[in-house]
Formats: C-alpha cells, sequence, structure tokens
C-alpha cells in the first residue's frame, strides 16, 4: 500500500479509536499494535515493549514529574489567594484595576504551577467571585481567568514545552526562555480587552474604580509570597546559569517548594501531604504513559514509512511557506479542540517539525506558536478544560457565559500568532540573546 | 436464570473489585514513593557534584529506571482514579446502550493490547534475565531488575481493567 494512503487510513483509525473514550495512551498503542501487526507481521510486536522502555528511558523526562510536584505542592497551599491579594495591593495605581491584578496573578501563578488548571482554579477562586462583585461582567470575570490559566503551558516552566523539546530534541532551556515574551504579549492582549470589554459593558466606572491601599498592607503580604518566587526565579537562573540540567534544578525546586510548603502554610498533615505526592503521581504516570505510548506510535509510523511519505508529499506540493504555517495552524488548532496538549505535540511534534525548519522557520518560534494553539484548544469546547474549571469553581456562572466570555481571549490569542508571524524576533530575540545564537 | 444469579454474582463481583483496587493503591502508593525518592536521590546527586565536587555514577541511571517503575506501578492506580485522560466525544453521541456496548469493546481492546505489551515484556524480562544482560555504563546494573517493572506494571494494569470490565458487564451497572 502507498505510505500516504497508508498514512490517512492510520489518522483516520486513530481519530476513531481515541475519540471513542478509550485513554489516550491505551488508543495510541491499540493503534501501533494493530498496523504493527497486519504489516509487519505478528513477530514484529515483539518490539513494542522494548521500545515502550527505551522512549521513557531520558534523564530529561525526569524534570516531567519534578516540576508537577512543584506545581502541586504550591497549588495546595493557600499560595494562590496569598499572590492574588499582594497583586491587587501593589498593582492597585495602574489603570484597570481588579481584572490587571488576575492577570498578572494568573501569569505568576502559571510560571510558578506550569499547570492551567491549577492556575485556574488558584486564582479563580478568589478573583472570580471578587470581580463580580465589584461590577465586572460575568464574562470577562469568568473569561479572563479561564485565558489566564492557559498562560501556564506557555510561561516557564512549562512541562508542555519539556515535552515539546524532548519530541523534537530542542534544548529545553531556550524553549523557555522562547515562551516568556509572547507569554507577556499574551497578558498585554488579555488585559487590553478585559479593560474595553468592562468599560463597554457600561459597568466600568464602578468595576474599575481604585481602591486603596496602606503601604503597611502592602508590605504585610510579601513574606507569604516572595519564598515561592524566589524558588522560580532560583530554578531559572540555575537553568541559564548553566548550574544544572533542568531535571537537576526541577528536583530542587520540588524539595524546596514542598519544604516552604509544610514550613510557610503549615502543610504537616500526611494527609495533605499525601494528596499532593497522590496528585503528583496521577498527572505524572498520565503523562509519561503517553509519551511511552506515542513513542511506540512514532515507531509504528516510521517503520511503515509513513512520516517520511508525509514530509515528502508536502514538500513536493511546493506551497508557499505561510500558506503552509496557515495549514499547520489550523490542522493544531484543530488537534488541539479534542486532544490533551501533551498528546498533540508528541503525535504532530516529530511530523511537523522537519517539515516546518525545511520551509525556513525557527523551531523554538514553532514551538511556541504551537504552544498557543494549544491554549486555545484549553478554552474551546468540546473538551476545554479550563471551561470546566471555572464551571466547577463558579457554579452559578452559566457555562454559555464562560464560553462566550472566552472567545474574546481566543481572538487575543489568534492575534498573538500573527503578530509573532509577523514579528518571530518576539519569540528567538531572548533564547538568543541569553544562550547565544542557535546552531 | 440470569436474575437469580444476580444478587450473588454481583456481590463476588464488588469483593474481587475491592481486592484488585486495593492492590492497585498499593502499587500506586509504591510508583508515588518512587517519585518521592527520586527527588531525594536527584538532590543528593546535584550535593556531589557541586558540593563534594565529587562525581556521581550510579544516580542517573537510577532515578531514570525508578521513574520508568514509577510509571508502570502506577498504571492500575491511575485507572482506578480514572486519571487516564480520554476524549469521549463518540460515547456522549451514543444512546446508552450502544455506549455500554462502546464501552466493552474499548476496554476489550485495551485489555488485548497491553495483554500484548504484558506478553513480550515478559519475555524480553526472562531473556534479559537468563543472559545476565548489563546495561552499558559505568554502574553496569543487571537489566531485569528495571525490565521487571514492565509485566509487573503491565499485569497489574490489566487486573484493573478486568475489574472494570467486570463492573461494567455486572447487572448492576446498568442501573
Amino acid at each position: 500500500m502507498d505510505p500516504l494512503v497508508l498514512g490517512a487510513l492510520v489518522a483516520i483509525i486513530t481519530v476513531l479509536v481515541l475519540f471513542s473514550g478509550v485513554p489516550v495512551a491505551v488508543g495510541l498503542l491499540i493503534v501501533a499494535a494493530g498496523f504493527v501487526a497486519v504489516f509487519d507481521g505478528f513477530g514484529a510486536l515483539e518490539l513494542l515493549p522494548e521500545i515502550f522502555f527505551g522512549k521513557l528511558n531520558n534523564f530529561a523526562l525526569l524534570s516531567i514529574p519534578m516540576f508537577i510536584i512543584m506545581g502541586a505542592a504550591i497549588a495546595s497551599t493557600r499560595a494562590g489567594a496569598d499572590l492574588y491579594e499582594a497583586l491587587e495591593r501593589w498593582l492597585t495605581r495602574v489603570p484597570g484595576g481588579l481584572v490587571i491584578s488576575n492577570l498578572g496573578a494568573c501569569a505568576l501563578f502559571a510560571a510558578m504551577s506550569g499547570s492551567s488548571p491549577a492556575t485556574c482554579a488558584a486564582i479563580g477562586k478568589m478573583g472570580i467571585p471578587e470581580m463580580r462583585r465589584r461590577g465586572y461582567p460575568d464574562g470577562v470575570a469568568a473569561g479572563s481567568i479561564a485565558a489566564g490559566g492557559t498562560l501556564g503551558i506557555l510561561i516557564p516552566p512549562s512541562v508542555t514545552m519539556i515535552v515539546y523539546g524532548i519530541a523534537t530534541e530542542t534544548s529545553i532551556g531556550r524553549l523557555f526562555l522562547a515562551g516568556v515574551i509572547p507569554g507577556l504579549l499574551l497578558v498585554g492582549l488579555f488585559m487590553i480587552w478585559s479593560v474595553y470589554a468592562t468599560w463597554a459593558s457600561g459597568q466600568g466606572d464602578a468595576a474599575l474604580r481604585r481602591t486603596r491601599y496602606s503601604w503597611r498592607e502592602k508590605i504585610e503580604v510579601l513574606p507569604r509570597v516572595l519564598p515561592f518566587l524566589f524558588i522560580i526565579v532560583g530554578v531559572l537562573y540555575a537553568l541559564y546559569g548553566g548550574v544544572a540540567t533542568p531535571s537537576e534544578t526541577a528536583a530542587v525546586g520540588a524539595l524546596l517548594c514542598v519544604l516552604f510548603a509544610v514550613v510557610l502554610y503549615r502543610l504537616y498533615s500526611l494527609t495533605a501531604l499525601w494528596g499532593v505526592l497522590r496528585d503528583s503521581t496521577r498527572e505524572s504516570v498520565m503523562i509519561l504513559f503517553i509519551i511511552g505510548a506515542a513513542g511506540v506510535f512514532s515507531y509504528m509510523l516510521s517503520s511503515l514509512f509513513v512520516t517520511q511519505a508525509i514530509a515528502e508529499w508536502i514538500a513536493e506540493l511546493d506551497v508557499g511557506k505561510w500558506w503552509l504555517m496557515g495549514a499547520i495552524n489550523v490542522f493544531l488548532l484543530v488537534a488541539g479542540f479534542f486532544l490533551p496538549p501533551v498528546a498533540v505535540i508528541l503525535m504532530a511534534a516529530p511530523i511537523l517539525l522537519p517539515i516546518v525548519t525545511t520551509a525556513g522557520f525557527d523551531p523554538y518560534w514553532f514551538a511556541v506558536v504551537l504552544t498557543i494553539n494549544m491554549e486555545i484548544g484549553l478554552i474551546s469546547p468540546p473538551v476545554g478544560l479550563n471551561l470546566y474549571v471555572i464551571n466547577g469553581i463558579a457554579p452559578d456562572i452559566k457555562l454559555k457565559t464562560i464560553l462566550v466570555g472566552s472567545l474574546p481571549y481566543v481572538a487575543c490569542m489568534v492575534v498573538a500568532i500573527v503578530i509573532l508571524c509577523v514579528f518571530p524576533g518576539l519569540a528567538t530575540w531572548l533564547p538568543d540573546a541569553l544562550m547565544g545564537p542557535a546552531r | 436464570m440470569a436474575t437469580m444469579s444476580q444478587p450473588r454474582s454481583s456481590r463476588e463481583e464488588t469483593r474481587l473489585q475491592r481486592i484488585v483496587g486495593a492492590v492497585s493503591t498499593v502499587s500506586g502508593v509504591i510508583s508515588a514513593g518512587l517519585i518521592f525518592v527520586s527527588v531525594l536521590i536527584t538532590c543528593q546527586m546535584i550535593w556531589v557534584r557541586f558540593v563534594m565536587n565529587d562525581s556521581t555514577i550510579w544516580q542517573t541511571e537510577a532515578v531514570i529506571y525508578m521513574m520508568i517503575a514509577a510509571t508502570l506501578l502506577g498504571l492500575p492506580y491511575v485507572q482506578r482514579l480514572r486519571g487516564h485522560v480520554n476524549v469521549d466525544l463518540i460515547p456522549g453521541l451514543l444512546p446508552p446502550k450502544a455506549r455500554r456496548v462502546l464501552a466493552f469493546s474499548t476496554l476489550g481492546l485495551g485489555i488485548a493490547v497491553i495483554g500484548i505489551m504484558l506478553w513480550h515484556s515478559f519475555e524480553l524480562w526472562h531473556l534479559a534475565f537468563e543472559r545476565g544482560w548489563r546495561s552499558d555504563t559505568v554502574w553496569g546494573v543487571k537489566l531485569w531488575i528495571p525490565y521487571l517493572a514492565m509485566p509487573v506494571g503491565f499485569g497489574l494494569y490489566i487486573l484493573q481493567m478486568l475489574a472494570d470490565l467486570l463492573a461494567e458487564i455486572s447487572p448492576a451497572a446498568e442501573d
């Protein structure tokens, strides 16, 4: 069978299997084993466990459970609420008021926890009721937090970026840096829209009014938030100062975050500590299982020459590079609507990266564009994880209001992608400046 | 006749499910423990390398194998917690009866494919054990030790999926 036709068959069957409700990792194994058995014979199946093991046999992967523990330790404390309070008190002079500090808190918490749903839950629990109390429209209150939460996968340290780095063999440190300025760009766009929407709703005067805080009130919140910020800065410093690898710094960060949670937030009880460890284990196992299974899946694709055939086919199409990038974006967007970011990256990035780099795009820039596409998936139906998290913490806001409120933020993300296409330096300048030009 | 045997069979199933669930939980606790210990070992490794200025021999390899073992031993526990991410787009579109048939078939397919992984990983483990394979590093660990995580993890995962399958076909699930 022609590898391209085979590729189409694999794609259709993968979609059907993955949409059937089977766990993503198991679905990938089912499709991979099925095609290997049919086209390479049952004997070839004996290779699968070795490939699975080999895919996980990678020191860089250790950073995933470590960063997850770091995030879970922070998320299990009141750190989200404290951070929220601190920013509200310190940013009170910035025009735009509460929604600005909410988005700032989302960005900072995203940097600390690396998880989108955790950011939504931690900041939203405080932020949404407070914004509504002060007269912000429900759509802005819910939408800004849903969108702000998605920053978790873009602003470093980000598990999604680690997975991209491993799947494409690119530098994780460089990827982290590439996400910083686009992350800030997104925060800026979200802020502009939030203030505009509040003002346009006619409730601007009340909602955007500034509250005054004394210096004492401003300073008393600092001791509770600074330690975590120091850890993040310390982790990033160790990473970029060349002191240690991502996995090593993440391990130290994880240990420090757990210790700080115990000391500062009195998280002594074994039940609470087990909760942190259990949640981290659940998420890590889920992601690492998908990574192993995706390794088996991509082995199947290349052993049937599908990967190579797709790359050749696209090269022969000879379309303009921006048409190609547009098509890739649409593909990623649609995939992100349905599948978790990790799965999309593991399946698509190894196939797309050679095509993208051959067309003259920067792999780090592409990582950022890909991640923003995945962020859109987090606040779009049918999966839209963040929408459901918001629905869970603010059950009296209708899901429809949350959804409609989030749509303008999706538009902000599309605008960010366009800006990044026009000014790719926004993603590539910081890593180049700090780590020297990519090879 | 089916209705006659219903109470007994469902009682037995719940006991079986409870036992399998307990085994999965123990496996999950071991998995969490492995992850936590690998945090400590990695920190110790940094201490040895950067503070004591010494070289490390076994740590990097050990934590990788521990992470792999944690992943595999965590599978049944995460299955029990329904923590394996999935996309239930098609089931949502189906009427209840068809949804059950689909759930039954996907679980069955899942068991089959993990069964394949179990069998071949057992063979791999056995080969590594028989021939005394070692990793080609300074530490040179016997490879059957890290490989063991695969048959054990996949085996326990199948057990948990079988328990879920039984729950799916038990008449109680229809309510």
